[in-house]
């Protein structure tokens, strides 16, 4: 409550005008607690009625400028000089243009919707964005033009902070943020089929850190990566989906060879949850004797009919009630795990004429039990180097839960 | 660019999940593929659940095809779990359990609305095992702890404060929407369900007391109770014998709530096999 007082007198005073706090805060009190009005609005309609009561425009208060470092909060109306960094392809007909503007403090994303109207802005170009509101999904911030919205072309040139700050050269496990424009040295570990025409290539890239996911979309126009090669990729902006991270490479990044190669290390990650999938491929598995990749019905993928080689490994889904994490185990791991020799799996498996039966007997062994495991990650897996059953629970952990619950 | 995400199996009490009744499908209402969720009083999200309790009961309901029907016990009441001709794995699961036994359950919630307009919750069972004691108790408390942290989100949110949203702005995914939805739907009373999560515990607490204390354990089935009955007397008899410090609970261990309606609805699914 006290903030919000200093913060409506503060834009008062702006005006020249002077209002006791015990008036301004009276009036929030009874927006806020008799009338449930949310503090926000509250802000607002008490702000606009003092300006009212001195005759001040509402229009020249609706929003203020800002920087886009300093845009915090979801449903603020702002001013923004910003330059467009990126368009992206539109999703749906309600959107009219959407992509990315960046100033000196950061860039943000924005929307501009196809019922505001407004003139299309290009890329390179700075623009004065008046009347834009923010807006805030999963914890990430972006702007929205709509038909209150101005777009007025600036005569001077916005810097954005690629430009204006020296690029800072993180490694992968580093990237903890998304939006930030960093440089990266790494190795082309994978590349995906790509299943867009607006991403060129798609996959994975490692350093000795760890390895992340890449899109390199086609209008960035950049030259084609090939797996096992080491690159310095200059300008890439981190992205961040469901608590991943990813790099996006767009028309600003550019990419250049290293002679060196990168080395590829990984960080060992915990998860503590539940089995609630053992999946397809599972179990007694054969294996390609050229490239290692599991056979489906004999054949693989890269080099046609090939005899296997028999391994066994699970492949399967944890669950803690926040997230899933999915999950590979190794033959050893497994044997240990399940209790089953690759040997007595086979002597199962020729008995029953079934692959099937191993993977049931890992079924009924793991689904529904807690476990702890670590290992790398590596995409969305985590390579499962050790892997325990959950603790039984103490009768402590209870204790601290239910007086963490009485004192609430 | 996302591919296909894996949900969630929700950690939610038997009591709760009953008490469910708002289904609804992701973004658009006509799109028969969008997956569909229920949101429970405490505003999760649930297109999967994850329960581990006690198997009291289990029968083959069907007709020509079996059809299993299994009743899942935990501190907070029962839940009704289905595995039929299309869940081939949980039916055989079920048809070789022999109750009563501890048992983990991965399913989908289903809602069930009957001629008299009262719903009744099950779950569709996409996987059923056979676990012990140490994997039930585990459950209870990562429960008690995932409900405690959904209760903690509605407290943030005051019912009065409806977002008014703007035509332009997309259907937002996140807790914070969840929580106001199930405010506004349910009027959630959290203290009932605070105590809900303290029951579930004190009953485990006593569990594991006993346990430590190398009570007899001869008649494992007395350790859950199968009915509120039961299971009533069964912590009421420790927290006097035990005199635990917190005397203050056997009041509110008193308040079990009654809500075993679901056990007269015997047939009400055959006709609607879905």
């Amino acid at each position: 409550m006290r903030k919000l007082v200093d913060q409506i007198s503060a834009r008062l005073k702006e005006q020249k005008i002077e209002e006791p706090d015990s008036e301004i805060e009276a009036q929030l009190k009874k927006l806020i607690d008799d009338f449930r009005v949310p503090e926000s609005e509250a802000k607002r309609s008490v702000l606009n009625h003092f300006l009212k009561k001195h005759g001040i425009p509402l229009a020249r208060t609706k929003s203020q400028k800002v920087k886009i470092a300093e845009i915090t909060d979801p449903g603020i109306w702002v001013d923004l000089e910003a330059k467009v960094i990126d368009l992206w392809e539109p999703q749906n007909e309600t959107i009219s243009q959407t992509g990315l503007v960046g100033d000196g403090t950061g860039a943000i994303s924005f929307v501009k919707w196809s019922k505001a109207a407004l003139p299309n802005v290009e890329i390179g170009k700075s623009y004065f964005l008046k009347n834009v509101v923010t807006d805030a999904f999963q914890g990430r911030f972006s702007i929205k033009l709509h038909s209150r919205s101005q777009i007025e072309p600036l005569d001077h040139e916005i810097k954005t902070q690629t430009e204006t700050a020296v690029m800072q050269e993180m490694k992968i496990a580093e990237i903890s943020e998304p939006g930030k424009w960093i440089n990266l040295k790494a190795k082309v570990v994978q590349l995906w089929d790509s299943n867009s025409e607006t991403i060129s290539q798609a996959g994975l890239v490692g350093d000795e850190t760890g390895s992340i996911r890449f899109v390199k979309w086609t209008k960035a126009d950049l030259p084609e990566l090939e797996e096992g090669m080491s690159y310095l990729f200059r300008n890439v902006i981190t992205d961040e989906f469901q608590g991943r991270f990813s790099i996006k490479l767009n028309k600003n990044s550019q990419i250049e060879e290293l002679k060196e190669e990168i080395e590829i290390g990984t960080q060992s990650v915990e998860f503590n949850g539940t089995f609630v999938d053992i999946q397809k491929g599972s179990g007694l598995i054969k294996r390609c004797p050229v490239c290692k990749r599991s056979l489906a019905k004999g054949i693989c993928g890269e080099h046609g009919k090939v005899d296997g080689i028999y391994d066994l490994r699970i492949k399967a889904v944890l669950d803690d009630g926040r997230r899933v994490q999915d999950i590979l185990v190794n033959r050893d791991a497994t044997e240990k795990l399940v209790g089953i020799s690759l040997e007595e799996a086979k002597q199962m498996a020729m008995e029953a004429l079934d692959h099937e039966v191993v993977r049931s007997l890992i079924e009924t062994k793991l689904m529904g039990r807690y476990f702890i495991v670590v290992g790398p990650r590596v995409d969305r897996y985590i390579m499962v180097e050790t892997i325990n059953d959950s603790l039984p629970v103490k009768v402590n952990e209870i204790d601290d839960l239910m007086s963490l619950i009485e004192v609430d | 660019m996302a591919g296909f995400l894996r949900e969630v199996a929700r950690r939610i009490f038997a009591e709760e999940l009953r008490n469910s009744n708002l289904a609804f499908r992701d973004g658009d209402d006509l799109n028969q593929y969008a997956p569909q969720y229920l949101l429970t009083p405490t505003g999760a999200r649930c297109n999967r659940v994850f329960l581990v309790g006690t198997l009291t009961e289990r029968d083959d309901i069907g007709g020509d095809t079996e059809y299993w029907r299994g009743r899942v016990i935990d501190p907070t009441g029962g839940i009704l779990v289905y595995a039929g001709q299309y869940q081939p794995e949980a039916a055989q699961a079920l048809t070789n359990i022999e109750p009563p036994a501890f048992v983990a359950v991965v399913g989908k919630p289903n809602l069930y609305q009957t001629e008299d307009g009262s719903v009744i919750i099950s779950v569709r069972a996409e996987a059923i095992q056979k676990v012990d004691d140490s994997t039930r108790n585990r459950w209870i408390l990562e429960t008690a702890k995932r409900t405690y942290e959904r209760l903690e989100a509605l407290k943030n949110i005051s019912l009065a404060s409806p977002e008014f949203s703007t035509a332009d702005k997309p259907i937002a995914v996140s807790p914070a929407i969840d929580a106001e939805r199930a405010l506004a739907h349910y009027k959630t009373d959290t203290m009932h369900y605070k105590q809900m999560v303290l029951r579930a515990l004190s009953s485990l607490r006593a569990d594991i007391g006993n346990d430590n204390a190398k009570f007899s354990s001869k008649d494992v089935t007395i350790e859950v109770p199968r009915t509120p009955e039961t299971g009533h007397l069964k912590v009421k008899s420790e927290s006097t014998g035990k005199s635990r410090s917190k005397s203050t609970k056997g009041a509110s261990l008193d308040s079990w709530p009654e809500a075993e309606a679901d056990d007269d609805v015997e047939t009400f699914h055959i006709g609607k096999k879905s």
